[in-house]
């Protein structure tokens, strides 16, 4: 069995949508940022998957995004776990659905 | 790049441009140097820039005169192009002959002498620094509105001297009354200069042109005729009426005196009230080519005559007495031009210019020996002020028109050339004369023969007498004031004579396209009747004011509806400030506006504002701090949006 693109997108569709239920159904801030991850990830997999099935194999702008989303998500991540940090520390908890202050 | 037209059988003048645009100029230049350096200049220093600066002016307007008397008073035209919209042309540019040389002599000879006199007059007023800077500011403005060759910058400086005159009669913003008469001025104006603006926006639509040049080819080749004439023609009068201060609007003038005695003689009496009839003058082939706009002028301008005479008879305070008869002589000069007599008035305008400013420069230095204007408080004083009673005395009889003195030549003609048009304009314009030299007359006699009654007593805290000694012992004026005094009164029986061998008419009649149909030659029987009369006025108040024969109270009681009416003006001020202002606008207009207000804008305004507010009470809701739920709606959303997309375009 060969792997087509199907197989590859599949795959990244499966994974998107566990990551989204991850980041809206959590209550914990760092599970959130985890599904964020996942999804950052899924993208990462579509966008390797055209870069290797796309019409020019000899393009390298697929990988290239590929890098600098990693990198972006490694700086997001410390960013963001540092917020959250913080978070804690005025609030006392990571649980989302309690940091809702900002309402009407 | 300059133009000339050549359309009468005089020359053009040689006259270089630069200079016409330097006489424009240098007095803008004396108002920005006052107004910008204000404090850090000496008092006396801002006099002489703007003095010196006018002088300037005065001396190439000298030569401009000699240069367009060279011309024999022809036309020359120095136009650029300013601005084109579409195939509409804006231009700036200088028009100099007969008429404008005329003029720029006025302005600028008056100017100068009031400007001296002034340094007199204003001494020790805090506002000395301004008052020069305002000067210069109506010279500038005046001096543009005679040079300019189009109709839009005409306007343009038109509504600057109006501005000035604004500035200078309200002069004394401190004390409410000069606050009102400003805020009057202005206002009255304002409603003839509508009549200007419309007048403007139909030759603009009608004519594509602003060029006074161009608008008389088109009066002459009859393009420009019927209706569209006439409501120009009454355009260009509504302007006049406003700015001259002719019937209905007239009651600004007398308020105007408010202001400092020199910015009347200048401003209210010489030049600016004359813009209007200078207007009219310049576009005389219109008013020559529209027998209605015509009629109406000279109609206008004899009901003024009549108002003016009459009401300055029974004036107690000597300038509103020289305001009325200001009025009143410029109803001569628009009835003058309402009986074809353009010479005739341009003359008058000429010889009026100096004897009024002398008139009013000799009220100011009794002001400034007696501290009052009021003529009950005055008597006596040609023994304590010769200078200023003899000055006084040659400029009344030459207003009375006493041979040989200027207003004898100007106001015979005016007579003469009623006598041939309208034998009922030349009936009004008889009586007025009489009683132009009844009223000036009473005015001399009460104010120098007779007792002294002491003036008006200073008040201690009044920072703006405008008098110098002691009230109760009257003195003649210092030279500053009195040699300005002296020099009018060469012109004010001197200018006159120009009317010999009709030098000044052709220098004048050079400025119109074409020579004026008919000329009223020099007639003895009007002369001689129009010097009885005059004689007639003055004995008459000499009978009653100095000898006493008839007492003055009699002849109240006697005319007592009359002299009432007079005293109230004939009620236009009531009429005004009663009927329209209280009644039609403040209680009806005004009502009706703020009813629209309430009831229409602001009901917009209001219900647009709830309708949003009303719709955000219930939208508000959805916002409620969980981040989780506004990512659900937004996966949704982008899911539902993603689905419409696949179905409108299905692959």
């Amino acid at each position: 069995m060969t792997l087509t693109l199907e197989h590859f997108l599949t795959v990244s569709i499966l994974l998107f949508a566990m990551g989204l239920v991850i980041a809206l159904s959590k209550r914990n801030s760092i599970g959130i940022l985890m599904g964020v991850e996942l999804m950052l990830n899924a993208v990462n997999l579509v966008l390797i998957t055209f870069a290797r099935f796309g019409e020019s194999t000899m393009s390298i702008t697929g990988h290239a995004f590929v890098a600098f989303i990693i990198t972006v998500a490694a700086a997001e991540a410390a960013v963001a776990l540092a917020l959250v940090i913080s978070v804690y520390r005025t609030r006392g908890t990571i649980e989302v659905d309690r940091l809702k202050l900002l309402r009407f | 790049m300059p133009v000339y037209f050549l359309v009468t059988e005089a020359g053009v003048p040689s006259i270089s441009e630069g200079i016409l645009w330097a006489i424009l100029g240098i007095p803008v230049f004396a108002f920005l140097i006052i107004f910008g350096l204000r404090q850090r200049i000496p008092e006396l220093t801002s006099g002489y820039i703007s003095i010196g600066a006018i002088a300037a002016t005065l001396v190439l307007s000298i030569v401009v005169l000699f240069n367009v008397i060279g011309a024999d008073g022809g036309i020359a035209i120095h136009t650029h192009n300013w601005l084109s919209i579409g195939d509409f042309d804006f231009n700036l540019g200088v028009r100099v002959d007969g008429l404008t040389a005329i003029m720029l002599i006025v302005v600028t000879s008056v100017a100068t002498l009031v400007q001296i006199y002034s340094q007199g007059y204003m001494h020790g007023d805090p506002g000395y620094r301004r008052y020069y800077a305002y000067m210069s500011l109506f010279a500038t403005s005046m001096l543009g509105l005679v040079l300019a060759d189009n109709l839009l910058m005409l306007f343009v400086f038109w509504e600057l001297v109006g501005l000035s005159s604004y500035l200078l009669i309200g002069f004394w913003f401190h004390k409410p009354s000069a606050a009102a008469a400003a805020k009057k001025a202005f206002i009255v104006t304002r409603i003839g200069d509508l009549g200007l603006l419309a007048a403007l926006l139909l030759i603009g639509t009608r004519a594509s042109t602003f060029q006074i040049d161009a608008i008389h080819e088109l009066v002459l080749a009859g393009t420009l005729a019927g209706t569209t004439l006439t409501l120009f023609g009454l355009g260009i009068f509504a302007g006049a009426v406003g700015k001259s201060a002719q019937f209905p609007l007239h009651v600004w003038l007398p308020d105007a005196m408010e202001g400092p005695t020199p910015v009347s003689a200048l401003i209210h009496a010489a030049t600016m009230v004359a813009a209007g009839v200078y207007l009219v003058a310049r576009f005389f082939p219109i008013f020559e080519a529209s027998p209605d706009a015509r009629e109406v002028v000279a109609w206008v301008g004899a009901i003024t005559v009549a108002i003016g005479a009459l009401i300055a008879l029974v004036q107690t305070d000597l300038k509103r007495v020289l305001a009325y008869s200001t009025i009143s002589q410029l109803g001569y000069m628009m009835l003058a031009l309402g009986v074809f007599g353009y010479g005739a008035a341009v003359f008058h305008l000429f010889t009026h210019a100096f004897f009024k400013a002398l008139l009013f420069l000799g009220s100011g230095s009794v002001n400034h020996a007696t501290n009052t204007f009021d003529m009950g408080k005055m008597g006596g004083l040609r023994h304590t002020m010769p200078i200023t009673f003899i000055t006084f005395l040659i400029g009344s009889l030459s207003l009375a028109g006493i041979f040989p003195l200027a207003g004898f030549f100007s106001k015979d003609e005016i007579l003469a050339e009623a006598w041939i048009e309208n034998r009922t304009l030349y009936g009004i314009a008889a009586i007025a004369a009489f009683l132009t030299a009844l009223y000036m007359f009473r005015a001399i006699f009460l104010t120098f023969f007779g007792e002294y009654k002491g003036g008006e007593v200073v008040p201690e805290e009044d920072k703006n007498i405008h008098f110098d000694g002691i009230p109760s012992v009257p003195h003649e004026s210092s030279r500053v004031m009195t040699i300005p005094l002296l020099i009018l009164t060469i012109g004010a029986i001197g200018a006159g004579w120009l009317a010999f061998g009709r030098t000044f008419h052709e220098f004048v009649e050079a400025a119109l396209p074409e020579p004026p149909h008919h000329v009223v030659p020099f007639s003895y029987g009007i002369a001689i009747s129009s010097s009885v009369i005059a004689l007639s006025g003055i004995a008459t108040a000499w009978v009653i004011y100095q000898k006493k024969l008839i007492p003055a109270s009699e002849i109240y009681k006697t005319a007592f509806p009359f002299a009432r009416l007079f005293e109230h003006k004939f009620g236009f001020d009531w009429l005004y400030e009663k009927i329209f202002v209280t009644r039609v606008f403040q209680q009806s207009w005004n009502r009706l506006i703020e009813q629209f207000d309430t009831r229409v804008v602001d009901a917009v305004v209001n219900a647009s504002g709830t309708i949003v507010l009303v719709f955000a009470q219930g939208v508000r809701v959805v916002q409620n701090g969980q981040v989780q739920l506004y990512g659900v709606v937004l996966g949704v959303g982008l899911i539902a949006i993603v689905i419409i997309v696949f179905i409108a375009n299905p692959l």
